[in-house]
């Protein structure tokens, strides 16, 4: 598969692979490539540890979209965007539109759970990235979102959480929770049969005042669960689009193309679109003899270094020579593996690995062209 | 100790080698990966891991701390009668619902490490990266926040002060690449705000160039970069100039690094490619060992 007019088909680029592949990097590197086809795109990051602005060299990106300037560029280019998701800012977004009744409303934002369920708790952020994606592509602002996640094991919570959170909202689960408390003829609260049994363990182990926390939180967030699962449904939609797709990402080393081989098996188990695989950081390096007197002697000569110094530094690049190859070699080996996988579907683009460290514009505009003119160079 | 660093850059190598080195010094060890489907520390072992800890040589155990079995460890804990553990695990809403309250996962694998340091005299965690590493362990302020008194409160406060005592201390692992430094100093600087740790952390600058080039050969390299060379030529001097360049990153990240932490970075060398993981491991563990006076004889890794 040919990797330029497969961008040209997407509106969504789903960017996975396990931690310090450049994964943030090619994700931008994606996204100028829309950008700079005509397309106005946007990057999105939900990696809490904030990289995407150091790629862009920007400071900081907040959690709205912020426009990146492509400075000098053709008349041809369109727009690149990008933002960094705030998963608390994006919970109370939530809650205020699917929460009619002021009051109940006021009184969810204030409970110490809430704040707690948006701001601290594992995989919130992730379910929050699908909630903001979900609204970045119905806006239809865009015309190409390119969505970078987080690691290995947050990746794949980010595929599942919000089925996580719509079985922790299910109305049965709610109404076995609040049963206890329902008020009996008195005005007291009852409890009765094996409901009350477990209800008195979870007590003893949580203690009571957070249970009865807990079951106002859950009775306040009864009428929205509606509106959770609808928009749950919006997004599994939106991943299983024919414009979906996901690249995985990787560097050449035994654990990373392990990640990525795991990766292309779940996308098909879970039919979602394989884009395809990009192979960062590539060394590369052809030449057989390490001989380097052969090559450069006489242009060492040349020079008005000290014969002792010529010496030494030919040593030196005939060393450095023998460990590139070694290394590019073993590298080349792992693509083979990875190329061959039979979940390995799509395109499968290699990245050399630059000289200088990408963090500015200039460098993912490089980036850019390894993924997609050197492939096209090569393909003629 | 608790190791976490940027994704990629060597946490489960170093926690593995750790624990031999820690091991050799006679110390019993145990070595925890979090929650991992697909164990890393297994291939380098060659071993099954999982929840209890099995011991694969002397002084050296390892574990998978997955959140199912430290639940069961926890209730175990706190419920007066054992046999009701199974019961309440078998009620499928309680199942649900333990399976989303907020912080619970978190709070028993973490309840599951102080009762390891409890048994060992050295417990290594392999954690999840910098940012992950910071939601799991600012759980424990959270759940402060959210429980005033009672039986989890208690247990909240015994982790945390575990976790700010003299004996315990995060590692985290960096590279010699500006990106990753950042993060190193970003997370460090978050952990100590959020009051997460109480020691001084240790850094390790993992793939370190140090340099060996003198400032001539250094001028005669640069000179030759910019002649026009053929392809093979070129080869030559991009490997030299690649060399020399992780020289510079390799000062430039330790002086960055010893600037920010106390303990100033202990540096270990790039291992030679196309090597086994496990005999990275090995590399690293004879290189971590030379600082403390552990032979390689003494790890006997082969």
């Amino acid at each position: 598969m040919d990797i330029n007019p497969w961008l040209a088909q997407q509106q969504l680029v789903v960017c996975v692979g396990s931690g310090g592949v450049g994964k943030t990097t090619t994700a931008a590197a994606i996204a100028l490539q829309g950008a700079m086809s005509g397309r106005k795109t946007i990057v999105l990051t939900i990696d809490p540890a904030r990289r995407l602005a150091n790629s862009l060299g920007l400071s900081s990106i907040g959690n709205e979209a912020h426009k990146i300037s492509l400075e000098g560029d053709s008349e041809s280019a369109g727009e690149l965007w990008a933002m960094m998701l705030d998963a608390r800012h994006t919970w109370d977004a939530l809650i205020d539109r699917l929460a009619k009744d002021p009051e109940i409303k006021q009184r969810i934002l204030s409970n110490r759970i809430y704040r707690y369920v948006a701001t601290s708790l594992a995989g919130s952020q992730e379910y929050m990235a699908t909630e903001r994606l979900h609204d970045i592509a119905r806006s239809g602002l865009y015309d190409l979102i390119v969505l970078d996640t987080p690691p290995l094991k947050n990746a794949l919570d980010f595929l599942e959480s919000p089925g996580r959170l719509i079985h922790f909202f299910d109305e049965r689960i709610l109404k076995w929770f609040l049963s206890p408390y329902r008020r009996g003829r008195w005005g007291r609260r009852l409890m009765f049969g094996p409901t009350a049994i477990v209800w008195r363990l979870l007590g003893s182990i949580f203690g009571r005042e957070f249970l009865e926390d807990l079951a106002q939180f859950f009775q306040d967030f009864t009428g929205l669960y509606k509106g959770f699962v609808q928009r749950h449904d919006a997004v599994v939609a939106l991943f299983q689009d024919p414009g979906t797709a996901f690249v995985t990402v990787c560097a050449p080393n035994e654990t990373s193309l392990e990640v990525a081989r795991f990766f292309e098996t779940e996308f098909q188990r879970r039919e979602l679109g394989q884009g395809g695989v990009i192979i960062n950081q590539l060394h590369q390096c052809e030449g057989e003899s390490h001989d380097a007197r052969a090559f450069l002697g006489e242009l060492v000569e040349e020079s008005s270094a000290t014969p002792s110094l010529q010496a030494s530094v030919l040593a030196r690049l005939g060393m450095a020579h023998r460990r590139m190859r070694q290394r590019a070699l073993a590298e080349r080996r792992l693509c083979e593996q990875i190329k061959n996988t039979p979940a390995g579907r799509g395109f499968f683009q290699i990245v050399a690995r630059s000289d200088q460290q990408v963090h500015d514009l200039k460098g993912l505009a490089w980036v850019a062209n390894e993924i997609f003119e050197k492939s096209a160079q090569n393909r003629g | 100790m608790m190791v976490t660093g940027k994704g990629g850059t060597g946490k489960t190598t170093f926690s593995a080698a750790m624990g031999l080195v820690s091991a050799a010094t006679g110390l019993n060890t145990v070595v925890c990966e979090i929650d991992t489907q697909r164990s890393a520390l297994a291939p380098i072992f060659d071993c099954k891991v999982e929840y209890q800890p099995l011991v694969v040589r002397e002084k050296l155990a390892l574990c998978n701390l997955t959140w199912r079995e430290a639940f069961t460890t926890y209730l175990e804990r706190s419920l007066p009668v054992t046999g009701l553990v199974r019961r309440i695990l078998e009620n499928e809403v309680v199942n649900r619902f333990l399976d989303f309250t907020p912080g619970s996962r978190e709070l028993v694998i973490l309840s599951r490490i102080a009762q390891l340091c409890e048994s060992y005299d050295r417990v290594i965690v392999d954690m999840p990266a910098s940012g992950h590493m910071l939601s799991l362990l600012g759980v424990t302020r959270s759940l402060q926040q959210l429980f005033r008194a009672g039986p989890v409160r208690k247990r909240v406060d015994e982790i945390l002060s575990l976790l700010l005592a003299e004996t315990s201390s995060v590692a985290f692992v960096a590279l010699p690449e500006e990106m990753v430094v950042n993060e190193t100093l970003e997370t460090m600087e978050q952990l100590q705000n959020r009051e997460l740790a109480g020691c001084s952390p240790f850094v390790f600058l993992n793939r370190a160039t140090l340099p060996s080039l003198t400032t001539d050969e250094a001028r005669l390299m640069e000179w030759l970069g910019s002649q026009s060379l053929g392809p093979d030529a070129g080869e030559f001097v991009r490997a030299g100039l690649w060399e020399k360049q992780l020289e510079e990153d390799t000062i430039e990240s330790l002086a960055r690094l010893n600037e920010a932490f106390e303990r100033g970075a202990i540096s270990v060398g790039t291992i030679s490619s196309g090597q086994s993981h496990r005999n990275v491991v090995g590399e690293v563990a004879a290189a971590l060992g030379r600082k403390v006076g552990v032979t390689k004889r003494d790890l006997a890794w082969t």
